[in-house]
């Protein structure tokens, strides 16, 4: 039974379009990110205690683990810990020294992974959600022999602090206590486990109440508060609790920013100190780097931050008599800045990135042990921007007494991560684009221009176009040295096949479009689609508060421009090559009020509303207990070539085409039922709607609508003779089953969905797929007469399949063999497993993680539709669903055609005189 | 790869009535000799009734562990880039009282048929149950493109055809030259009497098929030996 099914799928796959082995890795680009990372989260760490080479480690802001090399910034491994990237989410990442694994805590699970290559050693749910994870470092040797042992804090109904050990994850003790105090952090010294907790006092103020804990056994040993009564107002302004240093401490500020307080975890005194303002400026932001060794000397830095400038101070530790005490100060400098700690043995050295140079100091003195200047970080950036560092971590290179090099991996302002050796940057990698909410194809500003230049002439009186046209010429002429000069190298490059696509400028197949991006932070961010190893432009469009979001909806009205919508403010535009902000004043269309009104429709409260000129048009309620899932309209620019589908026999099936359809879903949590319907956005008619039992509404349900056909996909609960498993629905909608016959509307010459009432024969398929699919999506040409794709995101798989349309083509002869007008058609026999070829996978074998959009454009050529995927990663390509046939692919050889040719002309001289002998011998000879 | 929900609260206090499911890849030379070479996003998903899902990455040691899976029929599917596995069923019922152990059991399953249809049992267990699962398949992403191939070029009919022609073109004359007179004189004769190519023959008259005289109404007699045949 399953031998068909499978030759089925063999000749499927045979005749539908693939991934080519010379196109994968050229044609198509990927950005493998992990989000933007967090400073407490990141560090430089030796994969296993015997390599020297060490790689960058982050947790990221988008829930992500993940190892970066840090000689060419490619990601070595990661994986997802979040499956929603939370706007604000507590996660922490630690690795000890000399250890192969570095262990994460997020949510409520704390998880060791190999550091080498990601793969997970084990795993721990805790009670509450996490607060701190450390590692407990012990010198006394009570440490076990294997991995060292992680202690968790967690929160919730029932704080407690576990000790899990290191190589099985499982809990060697647990602390927990009665009362009201919540968990803060946790810190540990090579003798002793500190847990910090918050006691509110009864004015509301917050003070610090800090638990000794035995490290064996878990008992209390001690406990005592530090801060005093009304000192703390909120949590806020506790600005560190060091760990795992000799001699960890805990600072806190008032809430002004003048004083800082230090208290040395297990003894009472509190150390204060004054901040000194600087300027008229307040100090905005204080910060604490310390280094995270045990053996390291007890020296840290406090970074205090204004909105103009920064500085910093440096304290020592004297560890007999418990004394903090000021050693020097950093100077200030305008701009922000960031600091980091590097260790070498014992010794450790503070690095300072600022806009212009990075430097080195040591702990112990003031003395620079190197500066370099920083021409620039090698980033693209909005006009009038200063790309100013955010956080760093760095590496120090230590020969003899004197640094040798130091690497900063620095996240700046404008959501680049980019690695500085010494002054000069290495690599950069666009983090920022890892929280992309939307994004949109444009057709380049230049392009744009030279379109509008020649519709003036074509509509202008002839003489000014004429004179146009000779002056733009002329002006063109100007281009021709430097075309002259780099025409030897094209027309190598070109019989080479290592041409690249060229600028912007001069893209005769539109593979050159800008994709826009808006982010979770407010930026924009341009790439071009047929370069896209570098962003275009980047730069902040929105301000936004810690913790504010925005909705923004990038769209392309017209070329080369950019429009921005979000419930702030709508229509802003830029310019789609430069970011330019465009100021203009509101197009006011005066066509628009001849048109017929349009009806708009919107979902509220649950239900569809749709409005003519502010007054009800149609209304669509739910059935009862049911809820909309989502709404998919087609799309606007869906041209189609053919308003029929031809036969093998030549005959016709006439379309159901019209342009206001939309899918909608329900579903219906008792009865765990999808409902999905076609309707009419104009009359709100249902033209079609099928229901769905036993779904798994937890599952993602998508759904697709396009030209006359649809598709959707859902998870289906298992009954004893039902399959379980996901499947996948594709409709698609006639004006009549009978060939050469449109049904009622063959009478009528015109058309309104408002008076008549047709509705269209639909067929419609089932397939029973391998994995969810998370969303869909569509290719588009230019003229819709190339054949469609549907895309599939599978999130399980983290790939996206381009399935041809004959696959799912819902006129498959169902339990017979197709006659052979079906076959001349491409219908195969109908199999109800529909098995994802690995050829149809977009990504071949790049891996696309967290993918949540699809958006496609059509290029130029016919043939041709440009594909851009984004969510945490970023991947673009080109497809061509039914071949190439309108540009020569790479299989055309131009070596082979130039033997051909070469040979023939040889051939040609070889035999001609021949012929002529033969010819001249015809004459005279006679036999 | 996303977050593994729905796990009971601390490990070691569900382990006496939590029913563990560990599944372990087996080297299979040689479609997979290392399963240490997986790669990292492998992933092993079960997916209960509604709302019910785990889904846990590669351990160290290739292999993936559901700690605490709830009483339900699962299908449990592998994601790996570079194999297919093959889909199983697995059912975990309750204890009959609370001393038991929950029972698992794992048979193959196949898509597209009822549920009830299970394959080969891939073993069961009281609480606990630890299975091997092969990859069923290799992916391959690549369409290798088709190539110029000089068999295949003069393999197909229309070359074939072509050559078949050439020699009758070039060999014929040698054939005719080398042939005795009194033979040659008999194939002359044959080619006039055969009524495809004699002088009379259809494919004569077709090549000098006189369309001014036809159009003229002339008649076949006047219309042979016509101008045509002059050039010859």
């Amino acid at each position: 039974m399953r031998v068909p099914w499978i030759a089925a799928t063999f000749f499927l796959a045979r005749s539908a379009l693939a991934v080519f082995a010379d196109e994968a890795w050229n044609v198509d680009y990927h950005y493998a990110l992990l989000g933007l990372p967090k400073q407490s989260t990141s560090f430089f760490h030796q994969p296993n205690p015997s390599s020297r080479a060490s790689l960058i480690y982050t947790l990221s802001e988008e829930g992500v683990l993940g190892a970066v090399n840090p000689r060419d910034g490619s990601v070595v491994w990661r994986q997802l810990l979040l499956s929603e990237a939370l706007a604000y989410n507590v996660s922490f990442l630690r690795a000890g020294e000399g250890q192969d694994t570095v262990i994460s805590g997020i949510g409520s699970q704390v998880a060791a992974w190999s550091a080498a290559d990601g793969r997970q050693a084990w795993i721990l749910d805790t009670a509450g959600p996490l607060q701190d994870v450390e590692i407990l470092e012990l010198s006394d040797g009570r440490e076990t022999a294997g991995a060292k042992d992680a202690i968790a804090l967690s929160g919730g109904e029932h704080p407690a602090v576990v000790r899990i050990d290191g190589t099985s994850g499982a809990i060697k003790w647990q602390y927990q206590w009665d009362g009201v105090d919540q968990p803060y952090q946790v810190s540990a010294s090579t003798t002793e486990v500190f847990a910090i907790l918050l006691h509110k006092t009864l004015l509301g103020y917050v003070k610090l109440k800090v638990v000794s804990l035995d490290p064996v056994t878990g008992r209390k040993t001690d406990e005592h508060v530090v801060s005093s009564e009304n000192e703390l107002a909120s949590a806020e302004t506790i600005v560190s609790v060091g760990a795992n240093s000799a001699s960890p401490i805990v600072a806190w500020t008032n809430s002004a920013h003048s004083v800082l307080k230090v208290n040395i975890l297990g003894t009472k005194e509190i150390s204060s100190f004054n901040i000194e303002a600087h300027d008229s400026h307040a100090v905005e932001r204080v910060e604490i780097h310390a280094p995270y060794h045990t053996n390291s000397l007890s020296h840290f830095l406090v970074h205090y931050e204004t909105a103009t400038s920064h500085w910093a101070d440096v304290f020592h530790i004297d560890l007999k008599n418990s004394k903090i005490e000021k050693a020097y100060s950093l100077p200030k400098m305008t701009g922000k800045g960031a600091f980091s700690t590097g260790t070498s043995d014992a010794n450790v050295f503070f690095t300072r990135v600022t806009r212009d140079q990075v430097m080195t100091v040591s702990s112990a003195s003031h003395g620079v042990l190197g500066r370099w200047a920083v021409a620039g970080f090698g980033v693209a950036a909005g006009p009038g921007e200063s790309v100013e560092p955010v956080h760093a971590v760095s590496e120090v290179s230590i020969k003899g007494t004197s640094v040798s090099a130091v690497r900063s991996a620095v996240l700046l302002s404008t959501g680049d991560w980019v690695l500085l050796r010494d002054g000069s940057p290495v690599w950069n990698r666009p983090e920022v684009l890892a929280s992309t909410v939307s994004a949109t194809f444009a057709i380049p500003a230049e392009v744009q221009e030279f379109v509008q230049q020649l519709e003036a002439e074509a509509h202008g009186n002839p003489i000014s176009a004429y004179i146009h046209r000779v002056t733009r010429h002329l002006q063109d002429l100007q281009k021709l040295p430097a075309i002259m000069a780099s025409l030897p190298q094209r027309i190598v490059q070109g019989f080479l096949g290592t041409s690249a696509d060229g600028g912007i400028a001069s893209d005769s197949f539109g593979f050159h479009q800008i994709i826009a991006c808006a982010t979770r932070d407010g930026r924009l961010v341009a790439l071009d689609a047929g370069n896209p190893d570098k962003v275009l432009w980047n730069q902040q469009v929105a301000d936004l508060q810690l913790g504010q979001t925005w909705q923004p909806s990038v769209s392309s009205p017209e070329g080369g421009i950019i429009e921005i919508n979000s419930k702030a403010s709508a229509g802003v535009r830029y310019n789609a090559s430069t970011g330019e902000q465009l100021f203009s004043i509101l197009p006011i269309d005066e066509t628009a009020g001849e048109v017929a009104l349009p009806v708009k429709y919107a979902i509220h409260k649950g239900e569809l509303d749709a409005t003519v000129d502010t007054k009800m048009a149609w209304h669509f309620t739910p059935m009862s207990g049911e809820r909309i899932v989502s709404l998919v309209p087609r799309p606007v620019n869906d041209p189609v070539a053919s308003i029929g589908k031809v036969l093998g026999d030549r005959r016709v099936l006439y379309k159901y085409l019209d342009p206001n359809l939309a899918l909608l879903v329900t579903a219906n949590d008792v009865t765990k039922a999808a409902t999905f319907y076609v309707l009419n956005t104009i009359s709100g008619a249902i033209l079609y709607s099928n229901v769905h039992s036993g779904v798994d509404l937890g599952s993602p349900i998508s759904s697709m609508l396009s030209e006359n056909w649809f598709a959707y996909s859902f998870t289906a609960e298992a009954s004893a003779n039902s399959p379980k498993g996901h499947q996948l629905v594709a409709g698609e909608l006639f004006e009549s089953l009978v060939a050469n016959d449109r049904g009622p509307l063959s009478a009528s010459a015109n058309y309104s969905s408002m008076q008549t009432g047709t509705e269209p024969f639909t067929l419609a398929q089932t397939y029973q797929i391998p994995e969810p699919i998370s969303h869909m999506a569509v290719t588009r040409t230019r003229q819709g007469i190339t054949s469609r794709q549907l895309l599939a995101v599978l999130a399980d798989s983290s790939a996206i399949v381009g399935i041809p349309y004959g696959v799912i083509d819902p006129r498959r002869p169902v339990s017979r063999d197709p006659t052979k007008d079906e076959q001349m058609e491409g219908l195969v026999r109908y199999s109800p497993v529909l098995d994802f070829d690995p050829k149809w996978y977009l990504n071949h074998q790049r891996e696309i993680v967290g993918i949540k959009d699809v958006v496609t454009s059509p290029a130029l050529l016919e043939s041709t539709s440009l594909v851009f995927a984004y969510g945490l990663d970023v991947f673009g390509t080109r497809l061509s669903p039914s071949f190439s046939f309108d540009v020569l692919g790479k299989d055309f050889n131009k070596f082979q055609m130039l033997a051909t040719v070469a040979a023939l002309a040889v051939a040609t001289f070889v035999v001609a005189p021949l012929v002529a002998r033969k010819q001249v011998n015809a004459r005279w000879q006679f036999a | 790869m996303p977050s593994i929900s729905h796990w009971g609260l601390f490990l070691c206090a569900s382990v006496a009535s939590a029913a563990r499911l560990t599944v372990s890849i087996p080297s299979t030379p040689p479609l997979l000799p290392n399963p240490g070479t997986l790669p990292l996003s492998t992933h092993a998903v079960l997916v209960g009734p509604p709302g019910v899902r785990y889904d846990v990455p590669i351990r160290r040691d290739s292999t993936f562990v559901f700690p605490d899976v709830a009483d339900a029929s699962y299908l449990l599917t592998l994601h790996s880039r570079d194999y297919f596995f093959p889909p199983l069923r697995v059912d975990v019922s309750k204890a009959t009282d609370a001393s038991q152990q929950q029972t698992i059991q794992a048979w193959q399953t196949f898509r597209g048929n009822e549920w009830d249809n299970k394959g080969p049992n891939y073993g069961s267990g009281k609480g606990e149950l630890q299975l091997q699962l092969q990859p069923s398949g290799h992916k391959d992403f690549y369409q290798a493109r088709g190539g110029f191939n000089i068999i295949g070029f003069v393999k197909s009919p229309m070359i074939l055809m072509a050559l078949v022609s050439a020699v009758m073109i070039f060999g014929m004359p040698y054939l005719m030259d080398n042939m005795d007179p009194e033979t040659k004189a008999e194939f002359n004769e044959m080619q006039k009497s055969s009524p495809l190519t004699g002088s009379g023959g259809a494919a004569d008259q077709l090549q000098n098929f006189d369309l001014a005289g036809w159009m003229a109404g002339k008649g076949t007699n006047s219309a042979s030996g016509g101008g045509g045949s002059k050039k010859r």
